[in-house]
């Protein structure tokens, strides 16, 4: 049993830098909650305030039901991942594995037997004589796993671990980080600021700006159903577009007016707005660049993109159009599901028609980017 | 091309001659003393630098007829308390002010630098007469001079804090998180990780003695006894010292004195240009 629990947490550097606002968070036992955000953002401070490295200027964190704000990291019974690996230079990977062992004075059979065990899971036993000055990047960063897994330790905190490794090696780590949780199955918080990572790693995601929380939540419902046009627009890639629209209602029926088109609202989302009897109004419509549809003229609800730029990713093509309006807006298009002829006509100053479901749209208020649907 | 490389030699020659006329010009002293200690012809200062005739009568005439033997005691228990009370005070000082945020850092830190900045023999007279009270001058000056040369040794943080500086804050989080304290942070990281620092401050710790004069002439007042051996070959060719002509047992002792400084160094010296922080963290 491991929760942890953050209550009005807050962080204050010198006098009026807030850095981290009202965090209310419960991590239940055995979870892995990732913090993502942008730089700046509070996440980290936050995984360090859980650890004991940062002071708390207010609320409460508790660990297994204890209050910890004023126990060191010692007491914590935490273990953590540094960004930059932290590895101690003058020790051999083994003594860096076995130094909290030591600290302990855990018996020497004992502390062989978990290091090894460790050293063979994270497939480093042939470095354990080596000084971390002479193993690689990818190396390193499983020796600082390894350090952190042989303490058996209520939590375990990640604080970026993989953003110094090169994109090969991050995936490949970030596949071994999902086994690893399977294996050593304790409570994880995990801070990112890559979504995907978030995404792929995460049973529940806070999404942070600035010191506040935006939205909690799984993958699916972050990436479903943004709370806010800042969550929207972090996740996934290439970011969701926004255009300026206005939502109005016909003869009970929900319409988004787009260009001078009228797109239909159907689907749940036209029905929540039936049952809330929500007001006609200007709103900013999300479309992710992954649901748009490429379609022609004959089609009513199809809207006119001028192409910028054609980016070629392998099996997708990333079409970076301009609206009517003059908006940017991306089309995401499987290569596999268009003609070869038409493939390469898209370039630049191509005139395109693009269109979208009601399913694929995303209501945000004007005022405040807070979502239409359940706000 | 030809061209290039020819002034490059050129300037590199005229360099390089500069070079050996300075070691010469710097070397030229010590190489007196050592002829001046192994003459046994006369044991006045004469005007030519090769002895007529080599022996060990100087060195052992040192020991046989002069204090030095208890001077050069004397020193090197002070170097040795010295070393290890002052590299204690400097580098926990210095770690302190390297990791820890406390009110009134930045004021202590100026106010020390600032403080540093005063020659330390205006507290000379002070000094003396707050030693003399508790009797530790004259023949007991050893005890006094040790006070002396620490108490005041962690305002010399600079150096060290600047190399702690240097060590990623991580590691210490690391080791906070894996279950240390600050102390076993600062014993078990730090230091193994600081050596070339360590080193340094205790070898400038360990000389300081031996080459302190003001200080040393001041609260030893005259007792051979409780000299250090800067003053007490200086007493030998002190113009009111009978043995005034005794030139050649000066530059006997000012060979022997160099001896401990110069193994010490030697032996040392690589920990000087070690890189140890290589690999424990992404550069």
């Amino acid at each position: 049993m491991a929760t942890v629990k953050l209550t009005n947490v807050k962080k204050v550097y010198g006098k009026d830098v807030v850095a981290v606002q009202d965090f209310n968070l419960e991590i239940k036992d055995k979870e892995f909650v990732v913090f993502v955000g942008p730089s700046g953002c509070g996440k980290s401070t936050t995984l360090r305030m859980i650890a004991g490295l940062e002071d708390i200027t207010g609320g409460t964190i508790e660990i297994d039901g204890v209050v910890v704000n004023d126990l060191q990291p010692r007491d914590r019974d935490i273990a953590m991942v540094f960004q930059n690996y932290a590895l101690y230079p003058h020790l051999t990977v083994f003594e860096n594995m076995a130094f909290s062992l030591r600290l302990k004075k855990v018996p020497q059979d004992i502390v062989y037997k978990k290091v090894t065990e460790a050293a063979e899971i994270l497939g480093i036993t042939e470095y354990l004589t080596r000084k971390p000055r002479n193993l690689s990047g990818g190396q390193r960063q499983r020796v600082a796993i390894g350090r952190a897994m042989v303490r058996d330790s209520k939590v375990f905190l990640m604080d970026e671990p993989l953003s110094n490794l090169d994109a090969k090696l991050r995936n490949q780590m970030r596949a071994e980080i999902i086994l690893l949780r399977k294996k050593i199955d304790t409570t994880f918080v995990y801070v990112t600021h890559d979504q995907t990572e978030a995404m792929t790693l995460g049973d529940r995601i806070v999404v942070m700006k600035d010191g506040f929380i935006q939205q909690v939540g799984t993958p699916e419902e972050v990436f479903d159903s943004p709370a806010n046009l800042f969550v929207a627009e972090f996740i996934g890639a290439p970011k969701m577009n926004i255009l300026e629209s206005k939502l109005v209602s016909e003869n009970g029926q929900y319409y988004v007016d787009l260009f001078g088109k009228k797109l239909l609202v159907d689907g749940k989302k036209g029905e929540y707005f039936k049952t809330k009897a929500v007001k006609a109004q200007d709103i900013r419509l999300g479309v992710r660049p992954e649901h748009v549809k490429l379609s022609d003229m004959t089609d009513k609800s199809a809207f006119e993109c001028t192409i910028e730029v054609n980016e070629m990713m392998g099996s997708e093509l990333y079409l970076h159009t301009v609206t009517p309006n003059g908006d940017k807006f991306v089309v995401r298009v499987q290569t596999i599901n268009i003609s070869d002829e038409l493939r390469h006509s898209l370039n630049y100053g191509k005139k395109i028609y693009v269109t979208f479901e009601g399913k694929a749209m995303h209501f945000f208020d004007k005022a405040e980017g807070k979502n239409l649907i359940n706000a | 091309m030809g061209g290039l490389s020819a002034s490059r030699r050129a300037s590199n020659t005229l360099i390089y001659i500069i070079l050996t006329l300075m070691c010469i010009i710097w070397i030229i002293p010590f190489v007196c003393i050592l002829f001046e200690s192994f003459r046994v012809e006369t044991t006045m200062q004469v005007g030519y630098v090769i002895p007529k005739q080599f022996g060990f009568d100087n060195y052992i005439n040192l020991f046989k007829e002069t204090d030095f033997p208890i001077w050069y005691r004397n020193t090197f228990i002070m170097g040795l308390f010295v070393s290890v009370i002052q590299t204690m005070f400097v580098l926990m000082m210095s770690y302190t002010l390297s990791r820890l945020r406390f009110k009134g850092r930045k004021g202590l830190m100026n106010f020390m630098l600032v403080m540093g900045m005063f020659p330390g023999f205006l507290s000379m007279i002070i000094l003396y007469r707050v030693l003399s009270r508790m009797g530790m001058t004259g023949e007991h000056s050893v005890i006094g001079l040790i006070l002396v040369y620490t108490a005041s040794s962690g305002m010399g943080y600079y150096v060290s804090k600047g190399f702690f500086d240097t060590i990623p804050r991580s590691l210490d989080e690391a080791a906070r998180v894996d279950g240390a304290t600050r102390a076993q942070v600062f014993g078990r990281i730090i230091m193994p990780l600081s050596k070339p620092i360590v080193i340094y401050t205790v070898l400038c710790a360990f000389m300081g003695p031996w080459g302190d004069f003001m200080f040393a002439k001041y609260i030893a007042h005259g007792s051979s006894k409780g000299m250090n051996v800067a003053v007490g070959i200086q007493y030998l060719i002190d113009k009111d010292n009978m043995r005034a002509a005794h030139y050649t047992q000066f530059c006997a002792a000012g060979v022997l004195v160099a001896i401990p400084i110069t193994i010490l160094f030697m032996c040392l010296q690589k920990y000087y240009v070690e890189g140890v922080t290589g690999g424990s963290v992404k550069g």
